[in-house]
């Protein structure tokens, strides 16, 4: 595979961005520690949090400082050698606000000493990243009706590029840049188009009105081609489809916009019509390679729905696409990549078994690409279902707005001792798949499922972490168990791993706690 | 929050939402209340009707999680038992369900004070009733200890007040008569097979990808190394024998009496 712009592609000494670069693989060119060496991983420092919501953050370090946001909004800058604080920041919120799913926030943005971080009452903030003190405060949206900023900002050029979470309360969603220094809207992008804007006609009645469409992870650019693509979430009512006849554009789609003006420039939809809540929201990964004997801009994407898709993200052209777990819902895709759907799979009033269960076969947990091993690297729940339920549910502003329900023998995110279930109720496991057929090169597989993220590095070291409160290290070439810890809480996060005089650390949140790790000093 | 006196007369939670500071305003003067400084709030929203409503709020609001049975499902717990992890009292659940659990996927609900209380009663309602009044539960204490049933619910198996607020009766019933029926995954029977040869046999506690936590037949807590395995299983075996036969119909009316007597709450 010929890689073009590699170099951009991963991350060096600093972590710089969510995802670990633009192009989302979770890569880095750090090398000092080895499948040889990883034994001698040892703690380096604890950082822990006051807050006992759901710690969600991939840190970012910069110039020598690492920024994480503790839930709700606050965000601490630290030594990312000692876990030393220097400061915090903590954003005052009103009492009651709108996340469907747990106060949380997966992080930061940084550019030019600027820090950006979206709040669940839908303001987006600017601090100054040496000082932490406040240089404007723009609202996004009306947190009242459902809306909230969940994940790390994306900044593009001179933008700073966010999007509404809620799609489980009824919202239209939206994605929206700002000037980074001043905090103007420049742009906005509704996920559910309105009437007379092309798409409305896939949205039944007036449906289109609270049809979700929400953004909760952060997307990806391409500098070549200056588009930005964003995973977009399920349409509303999750589970009673009935009131939403049609596709539901921009739903369950990846969007290409342009970065300067927020203009649509292709989509390409994994579950028309969802039936089930598979939100698209998982990482956007740019590759360039050769396509039978082409060389073209690729774009990898494991769904939450089950299958594993390679795009052209120059066009949206839809090249490839197979199961990666065990699915009942699709008897097949067809030359356009549209699933042609297996009769009597969607919700019911009694309740229909259907594979993948509702957190899909992958979800937000990001995935990783080397271009060493050139695999794609992804978190999978396997033989996994649910049963999904439908009924009637009138939308009422704030409130929750589904439609339906699930029931499934494996919790959706709560960490349980793991003897309540039926063994046979599915399973986690880490997967490398080969980057352009899909196929399973080699899987570790997991007692329990996982909300881990991926991180590879250049020396062929994957490291991620599960439920059960492990975190550990494979061997990326072979998926052979290098080193673990169990740190004792809930992985829900992806580790990032930077350089700093000269000395290595990967850092992952888990529990209620950051953790850093590197190399005891004599095995260096 | 300290206990503060709570009026009986027309108490309404005027925000729709409940604030961490608990803001109330009262329809009655606070100089006209009561003052017991141990008084818990009650739900004041507590007939028939306001269960119904209730009902109708929890389908639209609650039950994408805890199931439309409210025996849980998607994330939620099994509301059905009378007893919560969160919620030790009915004013505890009132703020919960206005301002979510931190650090699980509980949020708050923006339902009005009355919505809220109506959901709360409903979600009580759903709880076992105390006891259905057929059978003595006297001599159904008796017949516990004649079979001699504490040999084994006073150690590994189940403890039977807890077993109690989880089943129904029927549920009960099976469970003494057919034991096999239906084993929560927590009391299957869990074997292993060590390198050597040797088996050990006990009820899975916890397991991970490295490890299983055992409680062996003789009562002892081990912790196996998957490592130290040639092979495990776990099956929904039930070490409880059936007592099919054994009771007669009046014998295990008083038995059910007995077990309904444990369940503790609503009389």
């Amino acid at each position: 595979m010929a890689l073009c712009g590699a170099a951009a592609a991963q991350s060096g000494a600093d972590w710089t961005t969510y995802h670990g670069s633009h192009a989302s693989w979770h890569h880095s060119t750090l090398n000092q520690i080895t499948p040889g060496n990883a034994k001698d991983l040892e703690l380096k420092w604890v950082w822990q949090a006051q807050s006992l919501e759901k710690f969600e953050t991939t840190p970012l370090v910069v110039n020598g400082v690492m920024y994480l946001t503790e839930p709700p909004n606050t965000i601490v800058a630290l030594d990312p050698t000692t876990g030393r604080e220097y400061w915090t920041y903590q954003h005052a919120l009103p009492d009651v606000t709108y996340p469907c799913c747990g106060k949380v926030n997966r992080g930061v943005a940084i550019a030019d000493g600027m820090l950006y971080m979206g709040t669940l009452d839908m303001k987006l903030i600017a601090l100054s990243a040496t000082t932490g003190q406040k240089r404007w405060e723009t609202v996004v949206g009306e947190f009242r009706k459902g809306y909230a900023l969940t994940h790390a900002p994306l900044i593009v050029n001179n933008l700073v590029i966010v999007g509404t979470a809620g799609g489980e309360l009824g919202i239209r969603g939206f994605i929206a840049a700002y000037d980074a220094k001043t905090g103007k809207e420049a742009w906005r992008f509704k996920t559910i188009p309105e009437p007379g804007e092309p798409g409305n006609e896939t949205w039944g009645g007036d449906s289109w009105k609270h049809g979700g469409g929400s953004i909760w992870l952060t997307g990806s650019y391409d500098p070549s081609l200056n588009l930005t693509y964003w995973g977009i979430g399920n349409p509303g009512p999750d589970w009673n489809p009935t009131v939403r006849p049609g596709d539901n554009l921009y739903s369950d789609s990846v969007v290409a916009l342009d970065a300067a003006t927020g203009k649509l420039k292709w989509h390409f939809q994994f579950t028309p019509h969802d039936e089930w809540d598979w939100d698209a929201v998982q990482t956007p990964v740019l590759v360039d390679g050769d396509w039978k004997g082409k060389s073209r801009k690729l774009m990898l994407w494991a769904n939450r729905n089950g299958f594993y898709y390679v795009l052209d993200r120059a066009t949206g052209e839809f090249l490839h696409g197979v199961p990666f777990v065990k699915q009942t819902w699709a008897e097949r895709l067809d030359a356009k990549g549209r699933p042609v759907k297996s009769p009597g799979r969607g919700p019911s009033a009694k309740g229909t078994l259907t594979f993948p269960g509702v957190q899909g076969g992958t979800n937000w947990f990001a995935p990783s690409y080397s271009p060493v091993t050139k695999y794609f690297y992804l978190s999978a729940w396997d033989d996994y279902s649910s049963l999904y339920f439908s009924w009637d549910q009138p939308y009422e502003q704030g409130k929750w707005y589904a439609g339906g329900g699930v029931k499934s023998d494996v919790p959706s995110t709560r960490r349980e001792r793991l003897n309540r279930r039926d063994p046979a109720s599915g399973y986690g496991a880490i997967r490398a798949l080969r980057w352009d057929t899909g196929e399973k090169v080699w899987e570790y597989k997991m007692t329990d499922v996982s909300e881990s993220g991926l991180l590879t590095t250049a020396s062929n070291v994957l490291f991620s972490g599960n439920r059960e409160g492990h975190f550990f290290a494979l061997n990326a070439a072979d998926g052979s168990l290098l080193w673990r810890i169990y740190l004792g809480g809930q992985g829900a996060a992806s580790p990032i791993t930077y350089s700093v005089d000269g000395k290595q650390y990967v850092s992952v949140a888990n529990g209620h706690s950051m953790f850093t790790f590197a190399l005891r000093d004599s095995a260096r | 929050m300290r206990n503060v006196t709570r009026p009986r007369c027309g108490l309404l939670y005027t925000s729709a939402i409940v604030t961490k500071s608990l803001l109330l305003m009262f329809a009655c003067a606070l100089s006209a209340m009561p003052q017991h400084s141990s008084v818990k709030l009650s739900n004041p929203f507590q007939t028939p009707q306001d269960r119904l409503e209730g009902a109708a709020t929890f389908r639209s609001q609650c039950a994408s999680c805890h199931g439309a049975d409210g025996k849980g499902g998607h994330g939620g717990s099994d509301l059905t038992r009378g007893q919560f992890k969160y919620a030790v009292s009915e004013d505890a659940m009132f703020r919960i369900v206005g301002s979510g659990i931190p650090g699980t996927a509980m949020p708050g609900f923006a339902l009005s004070g009355q919505q809220t209380w109506q959901v709360v009663a409903y979600i009580y309602s759903l709880a076992p009733a105390h006891g259905s009044g057929v059978g003595d539960a006297k001599r159904g204490e008796q017949l516990v200890t004649v079979n001699q049933c504490m040999r084994c619910h006073a150690a590994d198996a189940p403890d039977l007040a807890v077993a109690a607020r989880h089943r129904s009766r029927s549920e009960l019933r099976q469970s003494i008569l057919e034991p096999a029926a239906s084993v929560a995954p927590e009391y299957w029977s869990w074997r292993g097979t060590l390198r050597g040869g040797k088996v050990l046999e006990g009820r899975r506690l916890n397991e991970d990808t490295f490890s299983v936590q055992v409680m062996d037949r003789e009562g002892r807590l081990r912790t196996i190394d998957k490592g130290e395995l040639t092979s495990s299983n776990v099956e929904p075996r039930s070490a409880m024998p059936s007592f099919a036969g054994k009771l007669n119909v009046k014998d295990l009316d008083d038995v059910l009496a007995y077990l309904e007597s444990l369940r503790g709450g609503k009389q």
